[in-house]
């Protein structure tokens, strides 16, 4: 082929074209980093500047820190229960909503919206919710039960579990059914009908034809939602702020308090450089697993 | 059997219905609260329905400036938006036709997203300090955009891939140079693309709470922030706070409703191909 | 200019025409003390700072607070120097943060601070606040602040002997209770019959119990309940450092300085909460400021303990004000009444200083201002503000005559604020009390969770002495000893 190809771009050209974003991403991406390292071998603590290289002494407490590791057990045990039920919640209203209605798109519409409010007001919201007298949710149930109710959703520890997973199953399991809608829509109709023909029942054919077409879209759906649950922490701190006690305390609120009520600075380095290698570790495992790239 | 089809599609709008009151009523219940008085919030029972509208709780948020939040909101989501969908596209570019990097700047990049926001937003405040960039629009800005980056050229790099290589071909044998033929045939060619995109990236940033809060004192104070001001001490201003949540709330309901169709592709890191 | 000289004509009119009333005591008004007052003083040494227009910023609580700086003295102070204010609103909860983070990154973006007292060691240990006492002998304002009610002057204002802030917010807890059913007489009647002595406010606790219970068993199928009590962790923290005291509890053995908070006292305050919830209403567990309030102003309970707010919004007093819309209408308008709570010994919970942070750049022009806010003069008229929670804490601000006109019963309530800042308990204060107190807010959720008493408070000693460990058991020694030897610390 004669005269310039595409794929033969110069190297000023291809380079010009990714230095802005890799000159911000250094910027705000690298120093947060390369700071955490240095304090987090140092000794500062709210009242104390010391500045003296202390070795691992940071990471050698990490490992007696049972807050730290209970928060991140805590962390695990939201994860597993919301996201499984944001999945199959999810997969159920996609399956509802897969066949032509009236009013299809109104509903989905609809449907979607809890995923772009912000994380901050919908924990308000909540919290509003799970008011036990100034809040709809314990009238409903008086309702039903036929007598007053006064449940203390943010106080009583067998409450407070599913209260927050509620906000958040509330919030995320949208994003999931748009995603496996989209996906189902996908589903070759024909193998369908063939399964069909032959007479397999509805779990056979959901688990030979239809899971593997849609698996694509449900790994990616579960690994961003799960990366999200890692890191969750606005609804966490609206309804309890990590209690009772350190009953609810996730990973994030962890290091906010530690980073920012107490300001143990080198510490925090530290639970913040380990947070950071865990999602690195697992980042790289998933998605050795699941194959994102097309 | 048409009997049963039609007790099929009752049962499914049955069913659409409950979850339609389920994931709305939260909202209505956010939106309800701001129209009533302070009797009516602190009523037992709780009012479902207050018996006035009275707009009284947002009257007094735009009269004492607080309104202005969601302009400030607007600003650096959408200064942001744009610096990074152009930014982002281009190095997207770069990627998918020149492999610019390989596949470790890819991941590199795509792991730069990953970072818990708490864990390194300290840092990023001193930062900010050195460069008297401190509450300041293009303080956010810059770190939207590079929050949003990742994301951004995640997304274009497949888009882009989609687009066939002969038509990029032909602008170059046509005379085009270079950067003519990003502006004139990729940046149309992945129209649907850029606002799928833009969406989230706007979403994000307009939603976002701890590095507005850190990084923000009073001049560009955002409006999430501006929410959690009215959690205090010794007073809760439940009307403020769901009058305010209702001004920053509504704008994104109005543009994910725009943009319904390009929603799907954006949501799911470019998965599905909507 | 010709707008400052004209005010200062009239200042000089209205000056003469209440000489008579000057001369008998206090008076308000900018133009209303001596010539020498400290906030004159302060006014005339900002002018030529202020030339050429600067701003001053200041840290203060978002909310209601807020309004006080931003409707009243910050643009009085403008007018009158020149300085523009520039008010940073931050939530009560992210004050000690914002600050310090400030400070760490030396930014020097903050003038003047709004602090809680009980932070003030740690700022100070950190280097963050400004030691004013050059200040205050160059400004004169030593006079002045000697009339800062002795509790506030002598326990919120210093840090090892130098002076780093003005306590400006006289908080107490105070109980408020209903008079019209207290003075019942069928209620008298059958009270004494059962219980042998007089229905009144409680002294101590075991009467507030048997008085609770009694009233909610009367009067609970009218709506209302004996008494609703802050329970939510971050006020119940409060209430707890205050009745363990009254209690004759210690939080810590002067000597070894091992945490004593699990001792029985402890245990007893615990229990007795858990016990006295029978009678208030369902889910006062989770009560806070705003839902206790709307408890009380609704009628819906006999007896409470909290800020002076609780007061003046139950009073309905400019009940019109717009900002203060966000509280229930009161229904108890004339029917309350104020006392001590049992025991005696109120908590002087939170409160805020003025203070100037070390960092500012300007910290003359910073300190002149709060020097002027907190001056007899202007500080009169901020603490009657309806719509500010700045509570008196001058003896100036407890005989206002403005202040006991605001409603029938102010003088009472004024008298009763006085008395309580007299015998008041100051909140622990030490290097790091945000842990201590952490430990004992989870403690009070853990106690709502339905754990063990003994149990909890053995888990907070523990991480209290952790913490001692940790800050180092000498330094924190001799920081306890000291805040424990001040008036305010334990009963007398």
């Amino acid at each position: 082929m004669s005269g310039p190809t595409v794929r033969s771009g110069d190297r000023g050209f291809r380079y010009t074209l990714v230095a802005p974003s890799i000159f911000v991403l250094l910027l705000i991406g690298v120093f947060p980093i390369v700071y955490l390292l240095m304090v987090s071998f140092q000794g500062l603590t709210m009242t104390d500047n010391d500045t003296s290289f202390q070795g691992l002494l940071n990471f050698r407490a990490l490992l007696d820190d049972t807050r730290l590791w209970q928060s991140l057990m805590h962390t695990v045990f939201f994860t597993a229960i919301a996201l499984p039920a944001e999945l199959l919640l999810g997969l159920a209203m996609a399956q509802l909503f897969i066949d032509r209605m009236p009013g299809r798109q109104v509903f989905i519409a609809l449907l979607v919206l809890p995923v772009v409010v912000a994380p901050i007001v919908s924990g308000a919201t909540w919290s509003l919710m799970f008011d036990n007298r100034f809040g709809p949710i314990n009238q409903i149930l008086g309702w039903i039960t036929g007598e007053e109710m006064a449940v203390l959703w943010t106080v009583k520890p067998h409450l407070v579990y599913p209260a927050i997973l509620m906000a958040e199953i509330w919030q995320w399991t949208p994003f999931m059914f748009l995603l496996l809608l989209a996906a189902l829509s996908g589903v070759d109709k024909s193998q369908l009908e063939a399964a069909s023909i032959d007479g397999a029942g509805w779990w056979s054919t959901f688990f030979r034809i239809v899971l593997p077409a849609i698996w694509p879209v449900m790994a990616v759906a579960i690994l961003i939602r799960g990366l999200d649950l890692f890191r969750l922490f606005d609804v966490v701190w609206a309804l309890t702020k990590g209690g009772p006690g350190t009953m609810t305390e996730t990973i994030s609120i962890f290091t906010y308090v530690k980073g920012f009520q107490q300001f143990e600075t080198s510490y925090t380095g530290a639970v913040a450089l380990l947070i950071i290698v865990l999602l690195t570790v697992l980042l790289t495992v998933l998605l050795k697993r699941v194959s994102i790239a097309r | 059997m048409k009997r049963s089809a039609n007790l099929r599609l009752a049962l499914r709008y049955l069913g659409a219905l409950v979850l339609t009151v389920f994931f709305l009523f939260p909202i209505y219940w956010l939106f309800m609260i701001s129209f009533k008085t302070a009797d009516e919030i602190y009523a037992f029972p709780p009012v479902w329905w207050p018996e006035t509208m009275q707009w009284d709780n947002y009257i007094v948020l735009f009269r004492d400036g607080d309104a202005t939040t969601v302009l400030n909101s607007f600003i650096v989501a959408g200064a942001s938006t744009v610096l990074a969908m152009f930014l982002g596209t281009i190095c997207a570019y770069s990627i998918a036709r020149f492999r610019t990097g390989g596949d470790n700047l890819a991941n590199w990049i795509l792991s730069q997203r990953m970072v818990p926001p708490v864990a390194v937003v300290f840092p990023i405040f001193l930062l900010y300090v050195w460069f008297g960039i401190v509450d300041t629009y293009l303080g956010l800005i810059l770190l939207y955009t590079a929050f949003n980056l990742p994301y951004v050229i995640w997304m274009m790099r497949g888009y882009i891939l989609d687009i066939p290589l002969a038509l990029e071909e032909s602008a170059l044998v046509d005379g085009c140079s270079r950067w003519q033929v990003i502006w004139k045939v990729v940046f149309p060619m992945c129209r649907a693309g850029l606002f799928a995109t833009a969406i989230f990236t706007f979403v994000f940033a307009w939603n976002d709470f701890i590095f507005a809060l850190v990084l923000t004192r009073t001049e560009i104070t955002t409006y999430t922030v501006q929410v959690t001001h009215y959690f205090g001490g010794q007073s809760n201003f439940w009307s403020k706070i769901s009058a305010m949540s209702v001004l920053g709330t509504v704008p994104v309901f109005i543009v994910v409703g725009f943009m319904q169709r390009y929603l799907v592709r954006g949501i799911s890191l470019g998965a599905v191909k909507g | 200019m010709s707008d400052v000289s004209s005010l200062r004509r009239m200042a000089a009119a209205v000056r003469f025409a209440l000489l008579p009333i000057a001369a008998t005591g206090m008076l308000l008004g900018s133009g209303g003390a001596s010539a020498a007052s400290a906030a004159q003083t302060a006014v005339d040494a900002a002018k030529p700072l202020c030339a050429g227009g600067k701003t001053i910023t200041i840290v203060w609580e978002a909310g209601l607070q807020s309004l006080d700086p931003q409707n009243f003295s910050g643009p009085m102070w403008e007018k009158l120097t020149g300085c523009k204010v520039k008010v940073v609103e931050v939530p009560a909860s992210e004050m000690f943060t914002k600050i310090m983070q400030e400070y760490r990154a030396g930014t020097g973006a903050y003038d003047a601070l709004n602090v809680v007292p009980a932070w003030m060691p740690d700022l100070v240990q950190a280097g963050a606040l400004e030691p004013l006492d050059a200040l205050v002998d160059k400004y004169k304002y030593r006079a002045e602040l000697k009339n800062i009610a002795p509790t506030y002057r002598d326990n919120q204002m210093t840090v090892n002997g130098k002076i780093y802030g003005f306590p400006d917010d006289g908080d107490v807890f105070v109980m408020y209770y209903r008079k019209d059913i207290f003075a019942d007489a069928a209620l008298k009647k059958a009270f004494k019959a059962q219980f042998k002595y007089d229905l009144a406010p409680p002294k101590t606790w075991k009467q507030f119990d048997e008085i609770g219970a009694f009233l909610t068993e009367k009067l609970k199928a009218k709506g209302t309940y004996g008494a609703s009590m802050f329970r939510e962790a971050g006020y119940g923290n409060f209430l707890f450092q205050e009745r363990f005291r009254n209690e004759g509890g210690r939080f810590f053995d002067g000597n070894t300085m091992k945490a004593t908070i699990n001792s029985p006292v402890g245990v007893k305050v615990f229990e007795g909460w858990r016990a006295e919830n029978r009678f208030m209403p369902p889910g006062v567990e989770k009560f806070g400021f705003v839902e206790n309030l709307a408890t009380f102003v609704k009628g819906e309970s006999a007896m409470t303990i909290s800020w002076p707010p609780y007061g003046r919004f139950a009073a309905g007093y400019l009940a019109n004000e717009k900002a203060l819309d966000w509280v229930p209408k009161t229904t108890i308008a004339g029917k309350v009444g104020y006392a001590l709570p049992p025991g005696g010994h109120p908590q002087l919970a939170m409160g805020f200083a003025l203070s100037v942070a070390s960092t500012s750049k300007q910290k003359e022009a910073a300190y002149l201002f709060i020097q002027w806010l907190n001056s007899e003069e202007i500080s009169n008229q901020r603490v009657k503000l309806p719509y500010a929670l700045r509570d008196p804490f001058r003896n100036s601000h407890f005989t206002n005559p403005e202040y006991l006109k605001l409603w029938p019963d102010a003088k009472n309530y004024l008298a009763t604020l006085q008395a309580g800042s007299k015998t008041g308990l100051l909140d622990l204060s030490l290097i790091q009390t945000d842990k201590y107190e952490e430990a004992l807010r989870q403690g009070i959720s853990r106690l709502w969770a339905g754990e063990d008493a003994k149990k909890i408070l053995d888990d907070i000693a523990k991480e209290w002495d952790t913490v001692t460990q940790k800050v180092g058991v000498d330094k924190q020694k001799a920081v306890y000893n000291a805040w424990a030897a001040k008036g305010g610390a334990y009963p007398k």
